[in-house]
């Protein structure tokens, strides 16, 4: 009866053969071609075949030496940053960036339980608006925004009546 | 030549000197010190996360920056190991053994100092370093040939392998995962689309950031919030306990030298770099000194002066493969080179000539910055000790808007964080499986230039493989290469590598 001895290693085989078939499949509809004039397909089949090969030596491992077993996967803040993420993305070019940026920290920020949201709220809203300033304002990176035309022409004043002191 | 040196390192001040360019140094140095402090954060997500920014700078003002958030990573991370003995860089790790015993000695002062200074030498001489041997490489790397430049990479991925934690196995077959995902989207010599699965967003090959952003930016914020809030406490320190005694000079300036001399050759190899170096020069020092003042792992100043010289030095020598041979050496180098080539520049020998203001631009901020992370760490030291208390709940929020919107300003495309949150999912999942992640972006970033080379090299030769085998340099390298693999596979070896990284 085999018996799995290190956990890590199964599932790293597993992958590793998984990886190499998805190669080796998609892989078949490319010209191979020759050694001497290379298709598409040809670099990309052969690494699938090594990673394939690897995972194979990866799961024979598995069985017969020791090793660590994979750590428990606390599923609550992997899927609240991702579904922040994914939020954030979807929504952004319907509500803009300031209300999706805090929209995204509410979400991700239900990973941890030990959070004060109303802290995390305000901070989250500062923090939106300084990443208009930082990344629309200064950097001048095109994104539909709320306050960005609100916040360039105050900060073009600004700069103004600084160089004008300056002049003076 | 000494002349021409001169001649070079001029023309870099110049070009480092503008007000634009010294004031972005200034900002990497900044940044980088203080990821380099706190522990929650490291160089390669924070390089990752500020790619974006880069975009609207000119080439040589993005790379100043970068580089200085590299080598101002390996002061700060010394900060914290001194202090609360917990490394703030995985290259800081050794800095944690003799360091916080120092600091619990009343010696903080004179530990922190000691690192700071020793960095300074060390990335001093690694500048020399470069500006002497980038130039000879340079040229002759002008010689070589596909085959060559095929082997260089072999070399170079399997060396990367000694770095990465872990199993040798998992690391290269994660190294070809990359290579294989490097060559998604439009094949140049064909036009055939591969493994696009259809997907429109997949045909220009699938994009750098939301790659590595998802893969090291998110997975980071996952694992610290999967964690528990750890209490850092650090020691407290006066301004005036600052400077060592003579008698602590005395041991520190030998253990500097080694280090730096040390992470200076690390720093070149391919698969070398600031982790590397500071691990090598802490066993050297355990090694060569014979009879400390304070017992090693009981406050020994060598063991702080020596690795905190290495990380630096190799920190800088490490962009030689990198600028003149267009082999990036490490994870952290990889992401330069996606930086230089989303810049549209292809790294590699003719960097030096045909934007030489690049090379010597680059060169001679880190020395500027070096000289400024003195300022930035000694004087300042107060500062970023109180960082320290910023709890990781108020980071967090930030980090993840910076990944958000660097990955979605890069294209305006909402396809791209699904991407990211794709190659999260995938990073975390080889995380917990035993395979450090960091070496696919190594392969990632060769893939399509190794793929173009054998296959040149396969048309030079008619298809025969012993092109490799007999052209003089290629067989070279692959030999060095087969030493390599023989160094890993020797049981000798392995135990001393598994012991360095356990420590």
């Amino acid at each position: 009866m085999l018996r799995v001895k290190s956990p890590q290693d199964l599932g790293a085989g597993l992958l590793f053969i998984f990886i190499g078939l998805v190669g080796i499949y998609f892989g078949k509809d490319l010209t191979y071609g020759s050694a001497r004039s290379m298709g598409p397909g040809y670099f990309p089949t052969w690494l699938s075949w090594i990673i394939m090969g690897m995972g194979g030596i990866c799961l024979f491992k598995c069985f017969t030496l020791d090793g660590p077993p994979i750590e428990r996967i606390p599923l609550r803040p992997i899927l609240c940053v991702f579904a922040g993420v994914l939020a954030f993305g979807y929504l952004i070019e319907h509500i803009r960036l300031e209300p999706a940026l805090v929209l995204l920290v509410a979400i991700a920020t239900q990973g941890r339980s030990d959070t004060n949201q109303k802290k995390m709220l305000l901070l989250a809203v500062c923090m939106a608006f300084a990443s208009v300033l930082i990344f629309v304002v200064l950097l001048g990176q095109a994104m539909p925004t709320w306050s960005g035309d609100y916040l360039s022409a105050a900060f073009t004043k600004l700069w103004s009546l600084f160089s004008s002191a300056k002049g003076a | 030549m000494d002349m021409n040196m001169f001649q070079n390192l001029l023309t870099g001040f110049v070009a480092a000197g503008t007000l634009q360019n010294v004031g972005f140094a200034m900002i990497g140095c900044l940044v980088g010190t203080l990821i380099g402090v706190l522990p929650g954060i490291g160089p390669i997500p924070t390089l990752a996360m500020l790619l974006p920014i880069t975009f609207g700078l000119d080439p040589l003002t993005s790379l100043i920056m970068m580089a200085g958030i590299y080598y101002g990573a390996q002061y700060g991370g010394s900060t914290t190991s001194i202090l609360v003995n917990m490394p703030g860089e995985s290259s800081s790790v050794v800095t944690c053994i003799d360091g916080y015993q120092m600091a619990r000695r009343g010696r903080a002062g004179a530990a922190l100092a000691v690192a700071a200074l020793g960095s300074f030498f060390a990335g001093c001489v690694g500048t020399v370093f470069i500006a002497g041997f980038g130039p000879p490489l340079a040229s002759f790397a002008q010689k070589f040939n596909s085959p060559d430049y095929f082997s260089l990479m072999v070399l170079g991925l399997v060396t990367a392998v000694i770095l990465a934690q872990g199993s040798v196995l998992k690391a290269i077959t994660v190294i070809l995962i990359g290579l294989l995902f490097g060559l998604v989207g439009t094949d140049v010599n064909s036009g055939a689309t591969r493994y696009t699965f259809g997907i429109s967003t997949l045909w220009d090959g699938i994009d750098f950031l939301p790659l590595v952003i998802g893969m090291f930016g998110l997975v980071e914020i996952i694992r610290n919030l999967e964690g528990d809030t750890i209490e850092r406490e650090p020691i407290p320190t006066k301004m005036k306990d600052l400077w060592p005694t003579r008698a602590e000079f005395k041991e520190a300036i030998p253990a500097a030298l080694r280090g730096t001399a040390l992470g200076s050759l690390l720093g070149i190899l391919p698969g070398g770099g600031a982790v590397l170096a500071s691990f090598a020069a802490y066993t050297v020092e355990k090694k060569v000194v014979r009879n400390p003042t304070f017992a090693f792992g009981k406050g020994a100043i060598q063991g702080v002066a020596g690795p905190e010289a290495a990380n630096n030095s190799a920190a800088q020598t490490s962009f030689i493969p990198l600028l003149t041979l267009g082999l990036p050496s490490n994870p952290i180098m990889a992401i330069m080179m996606g930086a230089m080539m989303i810049q549209g520049i292809q790294p590699g020998s003719a960097v030096m000539t045909s934007n030489p203001e690049l090379f010597w631009g680059l060169v001679a901020s880190m020395w500027i910055g070096n000289l400024m992370l003195v300022i930035i760490n000694l004087p300042l030291i107060g500062m970023w000790v109180k960082l320290l208390q910023v709890p990781y709940s108020l980071l967090y929020p930030a980090i993840i808007m910076f990944c958000c919107i660097g990955v979605y300003s890069s294209n305006s495309e909402p396809s791209q964080l699904l991407l990211m949150v794709i190659f999260a999912a995938f990073g975390y999942i080889l995380m917990r499986f035993g395979c450090e992640p960091a070496p696919m972006v190594l392969g990632f970033i060769l893939g399509p230039l190794m793929e173009e080379n054998l296959r040149r090299s396969m048309v030079l030769s008619r298809g025969d493989p012993m092109i490799f085998l007999q052209r003089p340099i290629s067989a070279t390298l692959l030999a060095l290469t087969a030493c390599v693999v023989a160094l890993i596979v020797l049981p000798s070896f392995r135990a001393t590598r598994e012991e360095a990284f356990k420590e």
